[in-house]
């Protein structure tokens, strides 16, 4: 269960990849070629992880149309681990290589195979793999932090901070913990006070000063509208709760509870944070793989937990609901040189009409630059971004009284220099993608009630709770075109 | 200071081997551990110079004594550095501990592994931590660690130490307890291992294990460094039946009750230690853990998940029900398409799926063969679309495959349509201009699909026309049609269906009209022809009339484009190879005619003209003969038909030079017989008193002369090595290639050697090396050659080390100059040096204990051609060594009473490293050499 070496590399655009950072293990090395034997393939020098890394992910001569070592179809890239290929094709493979990308950094370790290691054994059978993977999610946070895309001299001050944060986490290559997310330092920390209670090894203090817990639900709606007969529309919702809970004591005891509405569908493959000290079985028997026979548990759902001192994910859950929030319809009309554009927007009667915002962006793709546009809109503003071949139709905080909202007219594509490409969007293959947030309300009607939230503590805490429904992948695609093919939720 | 060394460092980690050419590896051990034990520098310096030993430990003491030396160094810094520089002491805890365990120090049980083990063990009972508090637990977390790891590494070590072990885990209740906790449950575990190799064990012997408060378990040692983590791909060694548990019961029972307490990374671990150590005591039931499951079965947590399957495949039906078995693997399906989870994780959980240990017995591990739960229904929701990325496309792809090559009739119809329509949307986004990552990742789709489903009739004559229709409008897919038509005819027996895709290809083509045949499309369609040709089962007739036909209706011929007229002739070479040639014989003769006659370029024409002759004057046997010789390296005279014809394999097996992986050439130093006497009879030689001439500055104005003493001629044998293939007995028109590894030297010129016989004498050939710094280096040597069948060859030999005695040289005087002038010069040289002229001059000492005779032997054998006065009666030696291009090094060697005094002169104090290193080396072996000479 440990993984031999670790690498930080950064490859911009136009340069060769550059290692940023790393990190070998000597101690596992020895295992490793113990453990090998005549099959034992020694790591290389960095000096040429990079280029081997970038060829096996497809990000070498990005100028050249056909490279086999790249290209070949055979080389099947469908796994977490890849193989690096340290004298080219038919030489020996360094593997498994763990990969993670984000923006221009890879992140890569190599686990130590502790299985015979011809044939080839299963990723499955090597427990460092999912140490390794974890350790990497976790360096990930680390690095990129929550917005996932770091200034470079913020980058380069996490990169510098490396080596302390893998004296504590992994020391000697065996993953101990995973590194605490970029910026996650909780305010008030005491160091523990020592009693005969253990101390969570996940929990470096206790918190000391005003007992606040926190509480949000969010709500993510994902859509794929095609208004044919042809193709069933889809839609699906998933949520998670986020925590922070500033309570005094070592080990204290908190419930949360999720309610859902007495008609309400239930929630579905339900994801807990390891903090979750039991859970009832009838929680977890929903899953979206079965099919709904309407007598599943169906709440409240109880999670006893006892809190780390930082923000963290108590659950996760995912939700069929009956209709989609907004409904649409797109309809775009070829005449010469022009497009005749309708888009009309429908607010669900269960939908509270009360948005932060909500937007619907048009975009046209492989098509000359946008000359006039004579569009209307019945609701709302509109706005035209020309070099981007792009409307922007801004409905704001809220639907009109009908709940129905419509636009309607003509864009003319007069230009001659090219604007934007999708290979996808082809002929009349269009989209319109919704971007919207509603506070206050989720889809599945799935609730945390203030009261609900029991805190087992010396000091009464305050209580926030709050919920939201964000946009995701909203779509909505043009319905005289031809649809490319999505079988996300299709039923056989 | 500091940032130098910053550069140093880093270009170490860089590349060692590339670093190490410029100094040894000694000598920078030596000022690594020099520059640690200074007080002055900080510890965020030190931990920069630790981190070269943490990270390369076997790179720096390649023997174990090294290795035990350097780790005695750290742990003397170890014990000089303040208590408050925790991180550092952190640090050099890890480096101590690499370095033990990578120089076997610990395999070997030396005594400092003995004393650090002593002092780890002394640290983790200090839970005072010093009475300093909580700022020295990261040095007893550290401690934890590094015990840890050396009873690993030495499976066994601390199993007669569980007791105390089990108390302190007890006692710690500040976040070290997760530390002490997996120290002691890896130590219990493989304290049970080693019981089950014991055949009859008695309650009492099991009882002590838990119980054993002894010393580190050095000789009763019986496992092995390579110990696999029980797992189903090993052999589960069990312990006798029937012992008494109620004690381990309760361990293990508190162990998982605190499981919850350690991070999920840690918890992971211990619940794989704890399901090994079930699996091997018969008494413990799998039911222990029970009451984790519900808890583990709700993770989001990868290794967690992870554990949970572990456990599955452990303890199959002992643990799990029919119906926990039907929830897992529903979980499963639900968290590698979960939304809030990242996309390795998600991958990671298909390849779970695909390997998924079900209660029924196991077949055959390793191969990707499905479980029998899952079903159509439960995959549907992987189905890939082609909003995904590409891996988790090809992912889903490759498992719905499986999922409806297993389905029954009618439910896998449907499936496989549903895959066809998505492959299609792929091609679709393809066709219309898909970026290079969209068009690798849909071949690489339709070679999974293929794989499995290119049997199905109608299924394949579809995806064919579709490509075919593709390629009529981006001939530029033509290296991925290729390729996919290449790749299918190796994985699959039956080449069917990529003889139907080129004879598609082949159609296409043809029925092009003209306008679309622009000389950018027909390269690619030539390569595709020159595929095609190669099929035995596809008519040529029609790729030949529309060769004609282009060549012909076009100005082609007039431009005489070299490159278009090759790939015209790549074509013809694979048509005189196919079987049924003679249908097409007088279409062929035609073509090649024509080009002979009409294409505007003289190579083109004779290599058609050639064509012609040998398609018109052979019969087919012997043309295949002919060019069929030239792919398997026949002899000589049969290449050189072949060699004269246009690229194809054959011909490029005989114009590309052939590379070969194993060494079939060496370069072996000649060793030199005595080195010629410097110190000749003086008669001969001119007095430097009768010519009164300043000997020194004629020494100098030599170096006036460009090129003078710059050179070191070293001398090697050509041989072959060892064992070779028959093939390389005999090779010819050898010529060596030295690449520099380091920026010391001028570049070597290469050398060139008539032939090489494996039983003849060996040549010998003379390297002259050139050096800027007169470093020792390391050259890389390639050599080209030919064998007799007339083939080149590449092959590397193995590198040739240049050590630092090597590049010494005698002092480079005129032959008649007498030892008298010999002496002045060395004396001039030795004043200017000792008073620091020139500024990189440098003086040292080295002493080393040796007997009077012995010392008069090693001189002899050492520096008998560097001697400047031999004065063996006074006990008193002055030698030189000349280094090129303009470095001296002097020594005066004086006999003391119990030792030899060597006093260092040179005007390179870069230099003194290496010849510190060079006497070390001949004194230790003195006695070696001595019985030598």
């Amino acid at each position: 269960m440990s993984v031999r070496a670790l690498w930080v590399v950064s490859h911009e655009k136009g340069e060769s990849g550059k290692v940023r950072f790393s990190r070998r293990f000597p101690t596992v090395e020895f295992r490793a070629k113990s453990l090998a034997g005549t099959q034992y393939v020694a790591v290389p020098e960095d000096r040429v992880i990079p280029q081997l890394l970038l060829t096996e992910l497809g990000l070498v001569d990005p100028d050249k149309s056909y490279v086999e070592a790249r290209d070949d179809c055979a080389r099947q890239h469908r796994s977490p681990a890849v193989e690096l290929r340290l004298d080219g094709p038919g030489g020996r493979t360094l593997w498994p290589v763990l990969t993670v990308t984000q923006g221009v950094l890879i992140l890569a370790c190599l686990p130590l195979v502790e299985a015979p290691p011809v044939p080839r054994p299963p990723l499955p059978s090597l427990a460092s793999v999912s140490q390794g993977l974890a350790l990497l999610s976790g360096l990930q946070d680390f690095l990129c932090g929550p917005g996932g895309k770091p200034e470079s001299d913020v980058l380069a001050s996490r990169l510098a901070a490396l080596p302390s944060v893998l004296l504590q986490v992994c020391p000697l290559g065996r993953p101990l913990d995973t590194p605490p997310p970029a910026g996650s330092v909780p305010a008030s920390v005491a160091p523990s006070p020592g009693g005969a209670q253990k101390q969570p090894a996940w929990k470096a203090g206790v918190h000391r000063g005003r007992a606040v817990v926190s509480v949000a639900l969010t709500e993510k709606v994902r859509s794929m509208q095609y208004s044919k007969n042809s193709q069933q529309d889809i839609w699906d919702v998933y949520g998670m709760v986020m925590c922070k809970c500033e309570v005094e004591g070592v080990l204290p005891n908190v419930i949360v509870t999720l309610t859902l509405p007495h008609n309400g569908s239930p929630l579905q493959d339900i994801l807990v944070h390891p903090c979750v000290t039991s859970l009832d079985a009838s929680l977890l028997t929903a899953c979206s793989v079965d099919e709904n026979d309407g007598s599943a548990f169906s709440g409240p759902y109880k999670f006893p937990f006892s809190p780390p001192l930082e923000l963290f994910r108590l659950c996760s859950y995912t939700s069929q609901v009956p209709v989609p929030p907004i409904l649409g319809s797109y309809k775009l009309k070829a005449e010469e040189n022009h497009l005749k554009v309708n888009v009309v927007l429908k607010l669900h009667e269960s939908v509270k009409n009360s948005f932060e915002y909500c937007d619907a962006h048009i975009p046209f793709f492989n098509q000359n630059l946008m000359g006039s546009v004579e569009v209307k809109v019945s609701s709302g503003q509109l706005e035209v971004s020309k070099e981007k071949n792009l409307l922007v139709w801004v409905l704001g905080q809220k639907f009109p009284k009908s709940r129905e909202a419509t636009l309607e007219g003509t864009v003319h594509f007069s230009g001659t220099v090219a604007g934007p490409t999708d290979p996808l969007c082809s002929g009349l293959t269009a989209y319109a993608k919704l971007h919207f947030r509603v506070p206050d309300l989720t889809l599945s009607g799935c609730c945390v009630d203030q009261h609900s939230v029991q805190v087992y503590s010396s000091a009464k805490p305050r209580i926030v709770t709050t919920r939201e429904l964000v946009s995701s992948e909203y779509y909505i695609w043009n319905s005289t075109g031809d649809t490319p093919v999505s079988s996300g939720l299709m039923v056989l | 200071m500091t940032d130098l060394w910053d550069q140093r460092v880093s270009a170490f980690l860089l590349s060692p081997s590339q670093f190490l050419a410029t100094t040894t590896t000694e000598s920078f051990l030596h000022e690594l551990l020099h520059e640690l034990r200074n007080d002055k520098t900080n510890d965020q310096f030190k931990i920069l110079l630790v981190s070269v030993l943490l990270e390369h430990p076997t790179i720096l003491c390649p023997s174990a004594s090294v290795g035990e030396e350097t780790a005695l160094e750290l742990l003397s810094v170890f014990s000089h550095t303040p208590q408050k520089s925790i991180v550092l002491k952190c640090n050099v805890m890890l480096a101590i501990t690499s370095v033990i365990i990578c120089t076997s120090c610990l395999a070997t049980h030396t005594k400092t592994a003995e004393d650090w083990l002593d002092l780890l063990f002394q640290t983790i009972q200090d839970t005072n931590d010093y009475r300093c508090g909580l700022s020295q637990q990261p040095i007893r977390a550290t401690a934890c660690d590094c015990l840890r790891e050396m009873e690993t590494c030495s499976p066994g070590l601390i199993s007669q130490k569980l007791e105390p072990l089990y108390l302190l885990k007890q006692q710690e209740t500040t976040v070290l307890h997760q530390s002490y906790c997996l120290l002691y449950t890896l130590g219990l575990k493989n304290a049970i291992r080693i019981l089950t190799n014991q055949k009859d064990v008695t309650d009492l012997e099991f009882k002590s294990i838990l119980g054993g408060n002894e010393g580190f378990a050095w000789k009763s040692n019986p496992l092995e460094l390579t110990l696999l983590p029980i797992n189903m791909l090993v052999q589960v060694p069990r312990l006798t039946q029937g012992l008494e548990c109620k004690e381990l019961k309760s361990i293990m029972s508190s162990l998982l009750e605190e499981s919850y307490l350690l991070t999920p990374i840690s918890q992971s671990a211990l619940l794989r230690e704890l399901v090994e150590v079930v699996a091997m005591v018969p008494g413990l039931s799998p039911t222990l853990f029970k009451s984790q499951l519900l808890r583990l079965f709700g993770t989001a947590d990868v290794s967690l998940m992870h554990a949970t399957l572990f456990m599955k495949e452990m303890f199959t039906d002992s643990l799990f029900t029919t119906e926990d078995e039907n929830f897992l693997l529903k979980r499963l399906v639900g968290t590698a398409q979960h939304p809030l989870l990242r996309i390795p994780e998600k991958l990671f959980y298909m390849e779970c799926i695909l390997h998924f240990p079900e209660n029924r017995p196991i077949s055959s591990s390793g191969e990707e063969s499905l479980p029998v739960l899952v079903t159509p229904r439960l995959a549907a929701s992987l189905h890939p679309t082609i909003f995904n990325d590409s891996a988790t496309m090809l992912c889903r792809l490759n498992l719905l495959c499986l999922v409806h090559l297993e389905a029954n009739e009618g439910e896998a119809d449907k499936g496989i349509g549903f895959l066809i329509d998505h492959i299609m949307a792929l091609l679709k986004i393809v066709d219309n201009d898909g970026s290079r990552e969209v068009v690798v990742t849909s071949f690489r789709a339709l070679f999974i699909f293929l794989i499995y489903f290119s049997g199905m009739e109608e299924l394949s004559k579809k995806m064919i026309d579709k490509l075919c229709n593709m390629y009529s409008r981006h001939s530029r897919l033509a290296p991925n049609l290729i390729g996919l038509a290449d790749r299918i005819q190796e994985h699959l027996d039956d080449p069917v269906w990529s003889v139907k895709l080129l004879r598609g290809l082949q159609k296409c083509i043809i029925e092009m009209p003209p306008l679309q045949l622009t000389i950018h499309n027909l390269s690619w369609h030539l390569k595709v022809l020159k595929r095609v040709a190669k099929e035995g089962q596809i008519t040529q007739r029609n790729t030949i009339y529309l060769l004609l036909n282009v060549l012909i209706n076009s100005n082609l011929c007039e431009r005489g484009n070299w490159r278009l007229g090759n790939a015209v002739l790549n074509v013809c070479r694979n048509l005189l190879e196919h079987p049924s040639i003679d249908q097409v014989f007088i279409e062929l003769a035609d073509l090649l005619q024509y080009i002979s006659i009409q294409y505007d370029d003289t190579d083109i024409k004779d290599h058609a003209r050639f064509y012609y002759t040998l398609l018109t004057n052979l019969s087919w046997e012997k043309l295949m003969g002919v060019l069929a010789k030239s792919l398997e390296g026949g002899r000589a005279k049969e290449r050189s038909h072949s060699a004269i014809m246009a690229e194809s394999e054959g011909i490029a097996s005989n114009l590309t030079v052939h590379k070969t992986n194993r060494h079939v050439l060496q370069l072996i130093k000649v060793q030199e017989k005595a080195t010629q006497s410097s110190s000749e009879s003086s008669s001969e030689s001119v007095e430097a008193t009768s010519e009164v001439r300043d000997w020194f500055e004629v020494y100098q104005g030599q170096f006036q002369t460009p090129g003078f003493g710059s050179e070191v001629t070293l001398r090697y044998n050509l041989t072959h090595v060892k064992e070779t293939d028959p093939l390389f007995d005999k090779v010819f028109t050898i010529c060596l290639h030295f690449e520099l590894k380091d920026s010391n030297y001028a570049k070597v010129s290469d050398i060139h050697v008539p032939c090489v016989f494996r039983d003849r004498k060996s040549p010998e050939v003379k390297v002259k090396l050139k050096p800027s710094q007169p470093y020792p280096t390391s050259l890389c040597v390639s050599a080209m050659f030919t064998t007799q069948d007339g083939r080149s060859w590449h092959s590397r030999l193995p590198d040739v080390s240049v050590s630092f005695p090597e590049i010494f040289l005698p002092l480079p005087l005129p032959p008649n100059a007498s030892c008298e002038c010999r002496e002045q010069v060395f004396e001039r040289i030795w004043e200017a040096t000792a008073s620091g002229e020139p500024d990189r001059s440098a003086i040292s000492l080295f002493c080393f204990k040796l007997e009077d005779e012995r010392l008069a032997d090693l001189i002899r054998t050492h520096f008998q051609g560097f001697l400047i006065t031999d004065q063996q009666s006074e006990g008193s030696w002055k030698v030189l060594f000349f280094l090129p291009p303009k470095c001296h090094m002097l020594l005066k060697i004086t006999q003391a009473e119990d030792a030899a005094r060597v006093s260092i002169a040179t005007d390179n104090w870069e230099l003194l490293p290496f010849v510190n290193s060079y006497l070390q080396n001949i004194t230790d072996n003195c006695s070696s050499t001595v019985t030598d000479g």
